[in-house]
This record gives C-alpha cells, structure tokens and sequence, in this order.
C-alpha cells in the first residue's frame, strides 16, 4: 500500500529523477524524503503535536488533543486555512503618537540635522536659539535625540504588541508566516528609524503572507521601510545605486549563481525612481531611468515589475524560495531531489504558498525521523512556544520580552542584517546555550521589586548627566566623560553650538515622556493547578508530566533520575519547588529542539 | 618570566605529542569589519587626482587627511592609527583581494572566512589552522566574542568558546539546581541517532567547563586605558584583553565589528567617520592595553573586511560593493615592520570601475600563520601556495 502511494506521488510530481532519488535514498527510514502524505492510521498525538510546533509555536495538551482527534488532512487543514478562524479579538497596535509635524523626513545623522539648522535657522520642527545665544542649536539637536529615542521604545513596543499576538492568535501559522517573512525580508528599524514604516510593512507581509509570492514581492519592493533600509531612495537615473537589485536577486528570490553582475546593474537601473514620501510609495519620473535594459536575456524599456515578472519565470526562483520555507519549517538540510520538486510545483502553481504549505505538511518526510525534533527554536519560537505550553493567555512583560530574545540573538524588527538571522546552529553558543535556560529562572522567579524596565531606562553615560546636573553643574561639566585617549571621547565631549551628551539626556526624558509605558506584569502561572490537573501526586509523574508537556523528545534515563531525586522529599502542592523542577527540564539541551 | 612560560609550554607539548611549536606563547587576534569598509576613505591616496576626480563630493580633501607619507594617509578621524603607524607598530597591506570577486557581502565575506574563494569549503581558515597545528584536548584555543559563531573559525576538531556579555555567561540557580545542571552534557558524545542533540550536548559541555573561567577573568579585570564610546568592538577586545590578562590559553581570537555596519551606500561621510574612529580608538586601545599587561611582544592583530568599494562615488554621497581594500597588521615595534606592504592598485586601469587587486589576501594570512604564529606549512591550511610578506621581525 505504501509502494503504491509513493509510486502515484512520482506520476503526479512528474518527475522522474524525484523517483529515482527517492529509490536510491540509502536512509534509514522509508519516510524521508517521502512526499506521500501520512496515512490517517499513522496519526497520532506525538505527530499533532509536532505539526503544531511547527506550524504554529506549539501548544498545550488540549490543543495538541485537539488537532489529533482530527484526519491529517483536516488538522493541516484547519493551520493552514487560517482565513476561516475568526481573528476579531486580535488588537491593533496603539501608537503612542511620538511624531510631530517638521518630524519628516527625518534627518539621516545628527550632523545633517544641524546642518540644515545652520542652513535654515530651523529643523525637525524646531527653531534654532537667535544669533549669539549659547548652544543656539540645542534645541534641534534634542529634538533630533527625542526623535531616535521615542521611535526606539515605539519599536520595542510593537516588539511586545507583535509577541503577544504570535502567543494569542487563533491563527498560529498566519503570524510563523510573517515572522518567517520579516526574516526573509529583513529590515531592521536600527537603520530605518521609523517604527510606523516597521508596522505598514508587519501588516503587509502578514497580509500577504500565504498568498503568492509575486504579490509580496511588490508589496515589500514598494514597501517605504524596505525602500529605506535597501537605500532606493537613493537609487536615481544618473547614479544607480545597487543595493537593492542585488538583495532582491541575492536573498529574495534566485540565490548566488543564477546571474550575472550586469544583471544586478541592470535591476537597479529599472528600479530608479522607486522612492518614498515618508510611509507611501512614490514613483518618481523624473528618476527612473526609462532606457533599454538587458535582464536575465530579456531586453526593452524595463521597469520594476518587469524585472519581478523575469524573476518570476525562472526555476531558480522557485527553488530557492520553496527551499528556505522547507528549511524554516522542516529541516536544515534539503535533498537535490525535494528541491526540485517542490521548486517546479510551486513555480507552476502560480507560486501560491497554500498548496506548497499543505503539500510540506502533510508529508511523511515532514513526519520523519530526519524533520522531528531535529530544528533548535530561534529565540522567539523558544519564549513563545513555552508561554503556550504553559497556557498563557497574555504575554507577560517581566521580565521583558524584547531582552530575553534580544539576549539569545534575535530581536524582532531588527535582524542582524539584510540575510536576517542566521537560525540553525548558529543560534546556540556555549554563552547563548546557558543564557537558554537562565531566561526561563528569570521568568519562574521573577522579583517585580527589582525589575526595571527597558522602555524607561536611560544608560549610565545619560544618567550620570541628569545626576551631576542635580548636584548644580553646570552642563559643560556635567557631561564630561573619558581620559582623553580615544578621539571618540574628545568629539563628544565638544560643546560648541550645542552639547551632544545633553541632548541625548534630554532626548531621553522628553522620550520616557511621551511614549505610552509598557503595561508590566509577571507569567500568570500555577503549576500546581497544572499538575493537579494532571493528576500528577509522584516525583516521577510530576517528572513524565513536564518531560511530556514540555520535550519533544523522550527525556534520557540519567536525567530522568536526576529530576525525580531533585525533587523526592518536595510535595507536588509547593509551587515554588515544582517552579524550580521545571526550570530544570527547560534547561536541559533537549529542550532547544523542536 | 618569558622564558618559564615557553618552557612550561614545550614540556606540555612534549606530554601531549604535539608538534614542535616555535612561538607557543603568540597569539593572533583577527578582527573584522563587516559590511565591506570603504578602503579608499580609510587608507586615503591624498596625492592622486584620480581620487578626487571619482569622488568629488565625498572624497577627503588631501589637506585633512592624516598624511603618514607622500602618498598616503589615514581618515582624520583615525587619530588612533596615525600614532600606531608612525610608532612603528603598523603595517598596511594595499590591494587586498582574490579572483573573480563577489560583490556580495555573504559570498564574499564566506571567502574570506574560509580562505578559499568561489568554491564551497564548510571549515574557516582559523578553524582549520587549529585542527592543523592545535591540540584539540586542549580546550579553548579559539575565542569567538560574539552573539554566534563565525564560519572563519568553524573547525573540525576544536569546539570555539563563543560568547559575547561575560557575566550572563553562567547557570543561575540555587546549588541544588546547579548541581543538577551541572550534569548536562557530562556524557557528550558524537555519533547519536539525534545530529543536532549530540551538538547541544557538546556545546553544553563546553559551556559547562569555560563559563567561570571567562566569567571570573571579565569581572576582575579593570584597565585604564580609554577604548572610546564605540561600544561592542571595543567592548569585544577589552575582553580580549581581560582573557589574556587571566592567562587564558587561547591562541586565535576573532572579534567582529557586527552588523554589516561599515556598509555606506548613502550619505557616508558622518557615519563613516564615526565608524573609523570607533575602530581606531578601540585597537590602539587594545595595543597599548596588551602592552600594559606586558604581553605586547605576544599579541598580533590582523584587520580586514570582506571587499572595499567602487572607487567612484554613488549618487547618494556614498559607494557600492567594491573589490580590494587594505588590509591592516598589529604589533609592537619590536616585533612588527611597519610602513605598507603590496602594490597600491590604479585609480584608473579598473575592472568595471572596481579596484584590481595587487595582493592576495591569502598572502596576509600566510604572513599570520608563518612569520607570525610560526607554522611553515601554510599551503596546507590555506589550500594553496602563498608567499609571506615579511612584515614581521
């Protein structure tokens, strides 16, 4: 029966080096690289449970009873057509309306921004002091400060919002979706400077997040943060300037090797003129280059969407792009053959994501020995995916979201750089690998007394200022800092026009000011009602309980007994012991894997 | 003092079979600037009119330019290398570069990590030197300060200490938690149904046995030497510096300038005179504190980047991907040849407006692994043969 599914796959897929590939597969099990689905009687809670952790950030018990209780099909059914879950309760972002008029666009440096006040008398909405007056540019320069401070706690605020939503959602695939988009297209607001481009491009990739790919590649080629992190405002008719066709062809869509340094040259030159007003797209005539362009053989007056439709008519596109969401949500490693395939069918599909999904998903190679429990949880799939298996329904905020993840390597809205994060391996390190568990004490046996909060911090540098001017020095003196040595120092600490350590103290007050606080609160948890629940009354049950609850893999005899002695003597109604067995198991490396 | 520490070192060596180590005592650290830093702003060629012609707005006007000889001179804002160039502890590799350039960031800077360009080797250059000439028993010979791992110092038999804030580097807990935490990875081994198990419980292995170590040398350490406000690369090589100060035995170290940020397509004059003078600040820190430890005359530095940029200016104040840049060599006076090295490349016989490059980087690290380090047999670890540069004493 199994030989005869597979063989229908290989007439369907129409491929017969797929076929053959498969047959000479020399693995130790008949499911990898299988891409007939998995047999109802296969079906089972270990199976839903990793098609939820994969598809979605995991669950607890119930949810997983849920999904098993349903056909494979009908479970990957209800992830992936998520559109038919009601998402009413989803809350929208509430900005805490940091931007004032004059704001836009904002200055690319402090420099230009005192340079245009030089110019001007005035920017970013400010008035420079009249002629004569003592550090005349101050309050420009502590406006420009107060702009990149607030927009930085606007930016870890839509971090929490958007975390909240990924534990929360009825649609878990929708937001992995989108944050495997923000990966793919990373941009990162360190550069950007504009939390309200970061949220329109949030919203457009989760808008477009499983529909087909060419409308999301025009959604993020037209998208104002992505315009300004590839720097295509630049991009004008005299100068191309080609960051962005080469990220477009390098990372989104083709991959090293299917073309050539002129066609990189070519795409920048049609993508001239592709700016921004602020948060809209604009077309800007006058800058694009409407010469003839050669691109990837084809040759006319092309523009951007031309080169997008030639990006979309080579196979190397859908192979390259079908290959990375298998390494998101299978396995590191692709086989030749898979690839193949699954490039063809999605090319050929139109490149819609659903059918590619279902396909991946319903898969034995999904449900392999090779896919399960063998990916490390990035960072955020790691938080989140133990706030669900813990049966949170809010996000707790202490200790904070953005520094626990940030701590491991990954910061939403601001990946490492235009790649976006590496995952893999590359997420664990000795220091990271420790740090995985520590996070979990921080969030069990949290002191609130003791909790300070990012949004509201202001670095030592900054702080000392606020403190020397409170003893009555004057602000020459009260910004001083370093021996002298580094030229670095000696730069900042001019103070001519203005003083640049004040107005970054300033920028700091005016910005905790005006920026809506981050509501903090700690995990609202009881393991004991959890293991109550459970009917877990031994050291062991309370052990097998969490191992089950929490491990996607079977917990190793050795550890086993550890736990079960770590907690003998302890009673199952003491909260703060079952807290401290359970930061043991998440400590474990075996809880890195997903 | 010197001469006990070798000796300590030749009669480890003897007891672990190792081969006969020249200079156990030396120590390489490589740092890199990622995003492709602008050469030509950096190592201006103030007396070239080809310079000023290509870049008429965001060159360097040759009367700011910190000239250290008729030709050449730093940005103004590395004062920090104008005193280690004319100290003599500096040399300036011109034209550094390799066939067939990538103008990517990743491809090109995975050619230089691994040190063999166009082709897909899964080891780093730092890595397979280790697994060459390293004991693998003994641990933590490579040192990586960041948030992950570089491919340049991926190796088959050492397991890199990577970390980046040295006082989260520990298990928190009370001991009864820690005595339990302290088991993982106790019975590491390789070879498990489960690949990527076998790697965390290694990692936690490692983990396990640096952490206190780095831990306690980090929070000892105190230096008055001033590394600037450029923040995590100094931060990086002060803890270099607090690890060699602890006497760890660390022989490669890699510290990285992150975050692709020397890449300035736009308006970079600001931005990249600010990252210039972080990263002089912070090596010329780094030196003087090295030889306040009195460990000078065991620590080089190797500087590099993945590709300089288009020699022309962009129509956004700023430059595109490039091809060769200098490269940049640390020692003291005692041990180091400064002055520059290689064959400055033309301004005007390019290569589709990019710089031809007239020294492989090759050539630089064979100058690291051989002059510096000691190990003859560069062609080994550098698949190929490159010449040295004779740039040390």
């Amino acid at each position: 029966m199994a030989g005869r599914l597979r063989l229908a796959v290989w007439i369907v897929a129409g491929s017969a080096t797929l076929g053959a590939a498969l047959g000479a597969a020399p693995s130790s099990s008949p499911w990898v690289d299988n891409l007939s689905p998995i047999a109802p009687t296969d079906w089972n809670a270990d199976r839903a449970a990793h098609l939820l952790e994969r598809a979605g950030f995991g669950g607890t018990p119930e949810d997983i009873a849920r999904l098993a209780a349903l056909t494979p099909q009908k479970a990957v059914d209800s992830l992936v057509d998520y559109e038919r879950v009601d998402d009413s309760g989803a809350r929208a972002f509430e900005e805490s309306g940091v931007w004032d008029r004059g704001m836009d666009p904002f200055p690319p440096s402090r420099a230009d921004a005192v340079r245009q006040a030089r110019e001007h008398g005035e920017a970013l909405g400010v008035k420079a002091l009249p002629e004569g007056s003592p550090r005349r540019l101050q309050p420009v320069v502590d406006k420009f400060f107060y702009g990149l401070r607030a927009n930085t706690i606007e930016t870890q605020r839509l971090g929490v919002w958007w975390a909240n939503r990924m534990l929360t959602t009825k649609r878990p695939l929708e937001e992995k979706l989108t944050l495997f988009w923000h990966g793919h297209f990373a941009t990162g607001d360190a550069k950007v400077r504009d939390y309200r481009m970061m949220l329109r491009q949030n919203e457009m990739l989760r808008r477009n997040a499983e529909g087909a790919l060419g409308a999301l590649l025009v959604g993020i080629l037209k998208d104002p943060a992505m315009l300004v992190y590839l720097d295509n405002g630049e991009n004008v008719k005299a100068h191309p300037n080609e960051n962005f066709g080469r990220e477009l062809l390098e990372l989104f869509t083709m991959g090293v090797g299917h073309y050539t340094e002129r066609d990189v040259r070519e795409a920048a030159r049609a993508f001239t003129g592709w700016t921004n007003d602020v948060l809209d797209f604009r077309f800007d005539q006058a800058q694009h280059d409407f010469g003839e362009k050669t691109f990837l053989g084809k040759t006319g007056p092309l523009d951007g969407t031309d080169i997008i439709d030639r990006i979309l008519a080579q196979e190397a596109t859908g192979e390259f792009v079908a290959a990375k969401i298998y390494r998101y949500f299978v396995r590191d490693d692709i086989s030749p053959a898979l690839k193949t395939e699954f490039g063809r069918s999605f090319k050929a599909g139109g490149y819609q994501l659903k059918p590619l999904l279902k396909r991946i998903f319903l898969s034995k190679d999904f449900y392999s020995d090779a896919s399960v429990a063998t990916q490390i949880k990035s960072p955020v799939v790691l938080v989140i995916s133990t706030y669900r298996k813990l049966g949170l329904r809010e996000l707790p905020t202490i200790p904070d979201f953005g520094r626990l993840t940030g701590a491991l390597g990954q910061t939403l809205f601001d990946p490492p750089n235009v790649a976006g994060w590496a995952g893999g391996r590359t997420w664990i390190t000795p220091a990271t690998l420790m740090q995985r568990g520590n996070l979990f004490r921080d969030v069990l046996f949290v002191d609130p007394k003791t909790f300070r909060a990012p949004d509201r911090l202001m670095p030592p540098t900054y702080a000392r200022v606020g403190d020397n001017l409170a003893k009555g020095m004057n602000v020459t003196e009260a910004t001083k800092e370093g021996t002298g040595d580094a030229e670095s120092n000696a730069q900042v600490d001019r103070d001519e026009d203005y003083n640049t350590r004040y107005a970054s103290y300033r920028g700091y007050l005016a910005a905790f000011e005006r920026t809506k606080p981050i509501p903090r609160h700690v995990a609202d948890v009881s393991l004991v009602s959890m293991v109550t629940a459970a009917h877990a009354d031994t050291p062991e049950a309370v052990v097998d309980h969490f191992a089950r609850r929490f491990l996607n893999v079977p917990l190793p005899a050795k550890n086993r007994a550890a736990f079960v002695a770590f907690f003998q003597g302890k009673s199952v109604t003491d909260e703060s012991a079952l807290r401290e067995l359970l930061y043991l198991v998440l400590s474990a490396p075996e809880y890195q894997l997903s | 003092m010197f001469l006990s520490r070798t000796t300590a070192a030749l009669t480890a060596q003897a007891l672990q079979g190792t081969s006969f180590e020249k200079h156990p005592e030396r120590i390489l650290v490589v740092l890199e600037l990622s995003g492709g830093n602008d050469g030509l702003n950096t190592v201006v060629p103030h007396a070239d009119a080809a310079y000023y012609r290509a870049r008429p707005r965001i060159g360097i006007p040759a009367k700011e330019v910190l000239k250290v000889s008729d030709t050449f001179g730093f940005h103004p804002s590395m004062v920090g290398f104008e005193r280690l160039y004319k100290d003599g502890r500096m040399a300036v590799v011109h034209g550094c570069g390799y066939d067939h350039p990538s103008l990517s960031h990743f491809s090109s800077m995975s050619y230089w990590h691994t040190g063999v360009p166009n082709a897909g080797e899964p080891l780093g250059w730092l890595g397979r030197l280790a697994d060459d000439h390293l004991d693998p028993h003994s641990r933590n010979q490579i040192v990586n300060i960041g948030t992950s791992q570089s491919l340049a110092v991926r190796s088959a038999k050492h397991s890199p200490l990577v970390f980046d804030d040295p006082s989260r580097f520990r298990r928190e807990g009370t001991d009864a938690e820690k005595r339990v935490l302290g088991q993982f990875g106790a019975d590491a081994s390789a070879g498990g149904a489960n690949a990527t198990l076998d790697f965390l419980t290694t990692t936690a292995r490692n983990a396990a046995d640096s952490s206190d170590f780095v831990r306690q040398a980090s929070s000892v350490y105190r230096t008055p030497v001033d590394y600037g406000i450029g923040g995590a690369f100094g931060g990086g090589l002060q803890r270099v510096a607090a690890l060699i100060s602890a006497g760890m035995k660390t022989r490669l170290y890699y510290v990285t300038y992150q975050g692709n940020a020397f890449d300035t397509h736009v308006q970079q004059g600001d931005v990249h005179a600010r990252l210039l003078m972080y990263t002089a600040d912070a090596v010329r820190a780094f030196l003087d504190d090295i030889a306040r430890l009195g460990r000078g005359n065991d620590v080089a530095v190797m500087m590099f980047t993945e590709f300089g940029r288009r020699v022309e200016e962009n129509g956004s104040l700023g430059t595109d991907h490039g091809t060769a840049g200098p490269m940049f060599l640390f020692s003291t006076h005692d041990r180091i040849k400064g002055g520059f090295y290689g064959r400055p490349p033309s301004l005007t016989d390019l290569d589709d407006g990019n710089l031809k490059m007239t020294t492989d980087f090759r050539s630089v690290y064979a100058t690291a692994i051989k002059e510096w380090l000691g190990y003859d047999d560069t062609d080994v670890v550098l698949k190929g043969r490159f010449d040295a540069l004779g740039a040390f004493a």
